[in-house]
């Protein structure tokens, strides 16, 4: 693939609710190997934007471009495996009953089988990958810290912890790009910090792209090197975050909701 | 042929209003509890029995056994929905289906066991025919025309004025919120699902004239009647579910008319899963409930 | 742990391998130690073990509540009689044909069936079943309608020059004890291969699972096809047990049965589908003293399961097996 070109390209997307126009012809990029912020006020249209970037939903109008490739129309599960390109949820989700390491283990699988037969496996190739999935698993569940909380159902952990899971999960298949929906919110300032750390951590070592939603303006300025501002499902501004925050007409989309 | 294909599409009508007064009771009761009540056909059950035994052991008069077929209903319904349906608030779907099963096992088997598990001949009612307009209809069924009407248009004015039928709105809307303002969950379920039991053997009462048969494994049959309706309506949807058992009663009598009498108890799972596949979230809203 | 590694404390043994191997010999003595009832009932736990495999593997495993089992149970059954009485066909073919036509026939309904949701579904599938039935009776030029299929003649096997049938209670025992161990064993396989985690996945939260590259459609498709495979070859061995199949074979009770092997022996558990066959059908077979005693005390016995043993047997089958385990 041609490194110049930017990993994500979104072109012209529009996506409505009955009358509600929740994303409204925005187009945006994102660099090889940059972390993007996306910020707006509530009900801005930045989960929908991720939503139909990522197949979760069918957007009206728009093209999807991931890699090179026109990945508009395929569904989030393709998107993940053949795209490599992951999501968190705003909401916090886990497999709550299952432990921490096979949460991780769930998200590596579907690349490391190719084919769905090949999940049927149980012979020694399908046990030695397994066995690598969870070698792997066991470096970034101690990256994220959750080494003595690795044998407890994630339900049981806090909604910090539940961020680390969902955000070290996503790390198992090597992805090309991740795409974090508030990975800040109701988490304490430690956390942050180790979250924060985490990201750019996959980005310098990993060479992972990051495009993330983000209330916390400081987290922003400290890891994007590119933001862009939605207000009422368009696109208001684009630039450097310092710039950004100086912006009269973000400031004026913040106060005036 | 005319005059025929009328005459059926009136007797579809009239099956339809037993199965729309048995369903709207247990459309309600999901909506309120979020299961389907597998029970349901077995009030109606119970129904029946209670007017037969007032007519044939105690010697009452057909109006005197409705009291007692629905009373008696009533009160194996109270001490079920106590014992029971309480308790399913917030459980998992299998769980419903289970404790529900269980219960219409209980009832089924236990009307077999003390009454016999043979038909029995139900003598009361009004069964002489009258003439309306050129048809030649059955006064029973009649009767039965305006009752169905009298019960949807009371419940329409129950559910919008009354304090259980705010609740029941209320309840079927966000169980979560009325715990915060103070609305009993279980009493609201106890006292809807008592209510859809005791219309269930109404239906049961009014229409054992006409079936003139009664037998302990009667209520299932009206189960599988009903569990179409009531997603064919739009689960929770009164309106939706007077609607289709309507359909279904006219669909079931066509069948049995042109196609064969063997195919009319297929009718109704039929209609549901080509309707399903056509629109698989129902012809009516699900949200838009009571 | 090597062979030096000799503790000085007092342990506990692992008493694990002596029950197994306990319950094997349980298993293979069965028919000389009870009556010929109590292999009867046995027999019938067996047959009724594979839906309810493949059942679990359908609820337990992947979350959908289903009760189409008793349709395919049915389909594979009028497989198997039919094959037997027009072609004579061995056992082992009619077992095998059983599952494909009901697994395949799974492909056609699991399409429109699977894109429902939740009550949607659950009808759809008791759809099936009663559906099913009113085919069995009225396609009478096959399947001779209310009078079923009779005369289907005992398994017969032709390995080689070597041919023999099943005739006996007893040798019918050791057949379906084999057909179960091997379903069993299927069922294991599948819910301890990485698509057995996916399955869970999806049961944990569907939308998570897609997003983390899990084909949860082709999944709960496949699963919905094993399932139905599974009771398809439990349908055979119902058809050869009995020699005869009737319409009657499309019930719900036979679903939910399947489902109270499913759910009272515990979901999502491969020992807890064993357990609850034995329990719940081998028991329940072996009453059938007084019909109507018998299925109120079953009532009652799904009010217990659901109030006071949500999880049916297994938390209990687990903490046993645990326990013996001894100490590590
Ligand atoms: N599934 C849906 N159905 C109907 N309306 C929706 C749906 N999803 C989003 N919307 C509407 O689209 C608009 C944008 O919502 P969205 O969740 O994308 O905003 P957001 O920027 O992520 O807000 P927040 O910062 O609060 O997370 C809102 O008005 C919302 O009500
Ligand atoms: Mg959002």
């Amino acid at each position: 693939m041609n490194a110049h070109l930017p990993i994500l390209e979104i072109k012209n997307l529009s996506k409505s609710y009955g009358a509600v126009k929740a994303v409204n012809d925005v187009s945006m990029h994102i660099n090889r190997g940059e972390i993007a912020g996306l910020i707006g006020p509530n009900g801005s249209g930045k989960s929908t934007f991720f939503d139909c970037s990522t197949g979760l939903a069918r957007p009206d109008t728009g093209k999807v471009v991931l890699d090179g490739q026109d990945i508009t129309g395929w569904s989030l599960n393709r998107i993940a495996r053949e795209g490599r390109m992951l999501r968190s949820f705003q909401k916090t989700v886990t497999f709550k009953a299952l432990d921490v390491e096979e949460n991780l283990i769930i998200a590596g699988q579907m690349f490391t089988f190719p084919t769905l037969a090949s999940t049927f496996g149980l012979g020694k190739l399908s046990r030695s990958r397994i066995a690598a999935l969870r070698e792997r698993a066991r470096e970034l569940i101690k990256m994220a810290g959750l080494w003595d909380v690795r044998h407890q159902p994630a339900g049981n952990l806090s909604g910090g912890q539940q961020k680390l899971i969902q955000f070290a999960s996503m790390l198992m298949p090597e992805p090309k790009l991740i795409l974090l929906d508030e990975p800040m919110a109701g988490i304490n300032p430690k956390i942050i910090e180790r979250v924060v750390d985490t990201i750019q951590y996959a980005n310098k070592s990993l060479g992972v792209s990051f495009l993330v939603i983000e209330h916390n303006i400081d987290v922003v300025t400290s890891i994007c090197q590119r933001v862009v501002v939605l207000d009422q499902g368009a696109k208001l501004v684009e630039g450097l975050p310092h710039d950004i925050i100086q912006d009269q007409r973000v400031r004026e989309a913040y106060l005036g909701g | 042929m005319f005059s025929t294909l009328l005459e059926q599409v009136v007797n579809g009508i009239v099956t339809g209003s037993v199965y729309a007064i048995v369903a709207v009771g247990m459309t309600m009761i999901f909506g309120v509890l979020r299961a389907i009540n597998f029970a349901h056909g077995e009030y109606y059950m119970l129904g029946t029995f209670g007017a037969w035994f007032a007519t044939d052991y105690l010697g009452l008069s057909y109006e005197a056994s409705i009291v007692v077929g629905v009373l008696s209903t009533v009160v194996v319904a109270y001490v079920v929905g106590q014992l029971v349906m309480r308790r399913m608030v917030g459980a998992p779907a299998e769980s419903g289906v289970l404790a529900t099963l269980g219960v219409a096992l209980i009832l089924q088997n236990t009307v077999i066991f003390v009454f016999g598990g043979g038909y029995k001949f139900f003598s009361g009612g009004y069964i002489e025919p009258v003439s309306i307009l050129g048809f030649t209809l059955a006064e029973q069924r009649i009767i039965i025309l305006v009752v169905c009407l009298l019960v949807f248009v009371g419940l329409e004015l129950m559910v919008t004025y009354s304090r259980l039928g705010m609740a029941m709105r209320a309840v079927s809307q966000n169980v979560e919120c009325c715990g915060v303002v103070g609305i009993d969950v279980p009493q609201v379920v106890l006292r809807t699902f008592v209510l859809g039991a005791a219309l269930a053997a109404l239906s049961g009462v009014l229409t054992a004239p006409v079936n003139v048969s009664v037998y302990g494994g009667m209520g299932e049959l009206i189960t599988f009647k009903t569990l179409p309706i009531i997603i064919m309506g739009g689960l929770g949807n009164v309106r939706g579910t007077f609607v289709a058992a309507m359909i279904l009663g006219i669909a079931e009598s066509l069948v049995a008319t042109y196609i064969g009498l063997q195919y009319r108890d297929t009718v109704g799972f039929a209609t549901l899963i080509l309707m399903l596949m056509w629109r698989p979230h129902g012809l009516f809203s699900t949200q838009a409930r009571f | 742990m090597s062979l030096t590694d000799t503790a000085p404390q007092a342990r506990r043994r692992d008493l694990r391998i002596p029950l197994a191997a306990i319950l094997v010999v349980a298993a293979l003595a069965a028919p000389f130690i009870g009556t010929r009832y109590v292999t009867h009932s046995l027999i019938i736990a067996l047959i009724f073990m594979l839906p309810a495999h493949g059942l679990n593997l359908l609820v337990g495993y992947t979350g959908l509540l289903s009760l189409a089992q008793a349709a395919f149970f049915g389909i594979g059954a009028y497989t198997a009689g039919l094959l037997a009485v027009h072609y004579d066909t061995p056992f082992y073919v009619n077992l095998l044909a059983a599952g494909l036509v009901s697994g395949l026939l799974a492909l056609p309904l699991g399409i429109p069936a699977l894109r429902l949701r939740a009550t949607s579904f659950v009808m759809c599938t008791l759809g099936f079943v009663i559906i099913g039935q009113a085919i069995a009776k009225n396609w009478i030029s096959v399947t001779r309608g209310d009078m079923g299929l009779s005369g289907i003649p005992k398994p017969y096997f032709e390995l080689g020059p070597l041919s023999f049938t099943v005739t006996g209670t007893t040798s019918f025992y050791y057949l379906a004890l084999a057909v179960a161990a091997l379903g069993t064993l299927a069922a294991w396989a599948i819910v301890r291969s990485p698509a057995g985690r996916n399955m869970v996945a999806i049961r944990e939260n569907e939308t998570l699972a897609e997003s983390l590259g899990v084909p949860t459609w082709r999944y709960k498709l496949i699963v919905f096809m094993i399932s139905a495979a599974f009771a398809g070859v439990g349908g055979s061995l119902y058809a050869h047990y009995l020699t005869v199949v009737s319409p009657l074979t499309f019930q719900m009770y036979y679903s939910t049965t399947m489902l109270i092997i499913v759910l009272g022996g515990g979901a999502g558990m491969i020992s807890g589908t064993v357990f609850g066959s034995l329990l719940f059908v081998g028991l329940t077979e072996a009453l059938r003293v007084a019909p109507e005693v018998r299925m109120i005390a079953y009532g009652f016995c799904l009010l217990v399961l659901v109030f006071w043993f949500k999880k049916g047997f297994a938390p209990l089958i687990n903490r046993f097996w645990n326990a013996i385990g001894g100490s590590k």
